[in-house]
């Protein structure tokens, strides 16, 4: 069985070098998917000294920038399909508020549970069905884009791909940092690499951890224009599935506001909803959790317990 | 009375050097909790306050400490609260209006300078000061020939740090833009809030009017100059998304009449706008309350809140309490909420100035231009 290492940001607590060798991580080189940041992305020493492995950094960001350089007609129906995308998710955020406004009314309301619960129950299905419509229309854009869009047969693009996966010929382990996860997804996306990754140990962190998922919900309650409601971004690699990762919540995530934790929890259920701080730890054997370290998940009544092994 | 100086006149009138060790140790005016005491040190027959606050007297006199060169006053200001003021002091039969000597804090502008007093808890936003982590973006000076006022104008653009080409980038227009590079340290706050991933890369055309007072009071040639001089330009010579979402303005004061007047003639080219302290006037009845110079703007007002038109998209809108303007700025609330408009308005204990509005610049351009801080997850 492949090993899914999920680990928290890797500031302040550097924890990947440990974490690699309490799994048992097999010895050798390891390829580093550093797209989430961008122009910084081969700034990978510091992984390799954490890791202490050699490190083949597959340079997906740089990769894309050449490819797009290369094909102004690509870049620009890309180009295009993201601000399409960038408009719907617009509106579905502009929904969402009216949405979550209501079940969070709904979950504070007091009464009878006869009276009460069903309203509540289905204010939140209300908000789940918002978040498939979401998560299809986002689906059906894609899809119409590869349609129109033969992508595979840029020659640049192919190269790169070959190289891709003669790299990842070499590795048993792939590790994915963290950085700007829809960049990462878009540049994973783009080299198809999900299959390519899923035959692989990996260990990744913060948005590396997430792309792995079904579903990538992005989250802030403490931004300086104020909170904004959790969304839907897109559908992830789904290599780590029914979970939704939310690194860094104890600087994130109001951990104080039940309500809004709770809502958290039921929207996205039966996935479970794990808060991963600086120096967690989260190893999956298949799609269950067979070690966690300081890791929490929030429960159905808003309230972040320990994660439970399996 | 403040504590330090009940101390310093425990015994009586206090001698010359201990005077002298108070005004050196002192950090003025001396501040404890909600009471504020403003002192000046020197030979005077009458010395007032100056703050220009709505609610207080324009002036408010500082009382002679007896047997000594030194004057004092106390007024209470809330937590938080942030005044600019300066002292007028009248000796042999002159006035002057003077900053306070006593007092190095400065808020720069147009007119020169005045004293800035920091009530019990304010702190000036470390974002508003150079970090040197942060990639500075760059100035540059255009001209370009504008139809609308049959005459040619001065813009200067920032571009961000790492600007490139192949991108395309959301546009910000700010009225008085010059002004706010130098009083309220616009590039360093863009420069810091993309290095934050708060808002994200932008280009900004700061625009400059030569006679704010009528171009700014709801011109028509002015929302012309915006919507077909200045856009085209920026279009045509900038790589700009192509979207009114992805189009502000924003302005301070008249800035801010403006700004809404540009978007309500053209409600179809900008789904942003930031309005700081607008001038807002305007009558249920009658004659509106203030200057000729607002009659024009009384004029669009009244008329934008019979009909506010197409308008939409978000709005930030910010007042400081301390202001006279506070008034209008509520009243404009509920009705661009009846709108639908997407309103976010934020109440200061500040006043009509460029500090006031530096402060409000993160809260504001977060809100309407979410940077990718939202998506990155180290």
């Amino acid at each position: 069985m492949k090993i899914r290492l999920l680990l928290g940001p890797q500031r302040p607590v550097i924890n990947l070098g440990q974490a690699m060798r309490d799994a048992s991580v097999p010895d050798g080189p390891v390829a580093v998917i550093a797209a989430g940041w961008q122009e910084a992305e081969s700034d990978v020493d510091d992984v390799a000294t954490a890791a202490a492995r050699e490190v083949i950094n597959l340079a997906l960001y740089r990769r894309a920038d050449e490819v797009f350089a290369g094909a102004p007609e690509l870049q620009a129906a890309y180009r295009e399909r993201q601000e399409q995308l960038q408009e719907l998710q617009r509106l579905y955020a502009q929904r969402l508020r009216q949405t979550m406004a209501a079940a969070r009314q709904m979950l504070r309301a007091s009464g009878s549970s006869s009276l009460v619960g069903p309203e509540q129950r289905h204010a939140i299905a209300q908000l789940r069905a918002l978040d498939r419509h979401h998560l299809q229309r986002l689906q059906v854009m894609h899809a119409e884009f590869d349609a129109a869009f033969d992508i595979r047969s840029n020659a640049l693009l192919a190269q790169h791909a070959a190289e891709i996966a003669a790299h990842l010929a070499n590795v048993q382990t792939v590790v994915i940092t963290g950085g700007n996860v829809a960049v990462l997804l878009n540049r994973l996306q783009l080299f198809d690499l999900g299959n390519s990754l899923a035959s692989r140990h990996l260990v990744a962190w913060s948005a590396g951890a997430m792309a792995l998922t079904e579903r990538v919900v992005l989250f802030h309650d403490n931004a300086p224009q104020g909170r904004r409601n959790p969304e839907i971004f897109g559908a992830g690699l789904g290599i780590v599935p029914h979970h939704v990762l939310l690194p860094d919540a104890k600087r994130r995530l109001r951990t104080g506001d039940r309500i809004r934790l709770a809502l958290f929890s039921r929207r996205f259920a039966p996935s479970a909803c794990i808060a991963l701080d600086s120096g967690g730890v989260l190893r999956f054997a298949g799609d269950h959790i067979a070690m966690a370290n300081d890791a929490r998940q929030i429960a159905a009544n808003g309230r972040l317990r320990r994660v439970k092994v399996s | 009375m403040n504590p330090t100086l009940r101390k310093l006149f425990r015994k009586g009138t206090p001698p010359q050097a201990e005077i002298d060790a108070f005004i050196a140790a002192g950090e003025f005016p001396l501040v404890d909790g909600s009471d504020v005491t403003f002192v000046y040190h020197g030979t005077a027959d009458q010395v007032y306050l100056r703050c220009w606050i709505s609610g207080f007297d324009t002036a408010q006199p500082l009382q002679e400490l007896s047997g000594t060169e030194l004057w004092a006053t106390t007024i209470n200001l809330p937590a938080g609260s942030r005044i600019e003021y300066k002292f007028e002091v009248i000796a042999n039969g002159q006035r002057r209006l003077i900053v306070d000597p006593l007092n190095d804090v400065l808020a720069h502008d147009p007119f020169g300078a005045n004293s800035v007093c920091q009530g019990a808890g304010y702190e000036r936003p470390l974002w508003t000061l150079h970090d040197p982590e942060a990639r500075g973006g760059a100035i540059e000076l255009a001209r370009l020939n504008s139809g609308a006022f049959r005459d040619s104008r001065d813009v200067s653009i920032y571009l961000p740090a790492r600007f490139r080409r192949n991108r395309r980038y959301p546009l910000l227009v700010v009225h008085d833009g010059h002004d706010f590079l130098r009083y309220a340290d616009l590039k360093t706050v863009l420069d810091n809030l993309i290095h934050y991933l708060e808002i994200p890369q932008m280009i900004v055309a700061l625009t400059q009017s030569p006679d704010r007072l009528k171009e700014y009071a709801a011109d028509d040639r002015h929302a012309a100059f915006i919507a077909d001089d200045l856009l085209p330009y920026m279009a045509e010579h900038w790589p700009l998304i192509d979207d009114r979402a992805a189009r502000g303005m924003m302005g301070a004061s008249f800035g801010g009449v403006a700004a809404l007047h540009a978007a309500w003639k053209f409600p179809e080219r900008f789904g942003n706008l930031l309005l700081q302290s607008g001038s807002f006037a305007f009558s249920d009845i009658g004659r509106h309350q203030r200057g000729p110079v607002f009659d024009p703007v009384a004029r669009f007002m009244n008329a934008f809140r019979e009909e506010p038109g197409e308008l939409s998209g978000k709005i930030y809108m910010s007042c400081g309490i301390y202001e006279s303007l506070i008034y209008e700025n509520r009243s404009l609330l509920p009705r661009l909420q009846q709108q639908g408009i997407d309103v976010r308005f934020e109440e200061v204990r500040d006043a009509h100035n460029w500090e006031n509005w530096r402060d409000r610049l993160r809260t504001g351009l977060s809100w309407l231009f979410p940077g990718p801080l939202w998506l990155v997850y180290e």
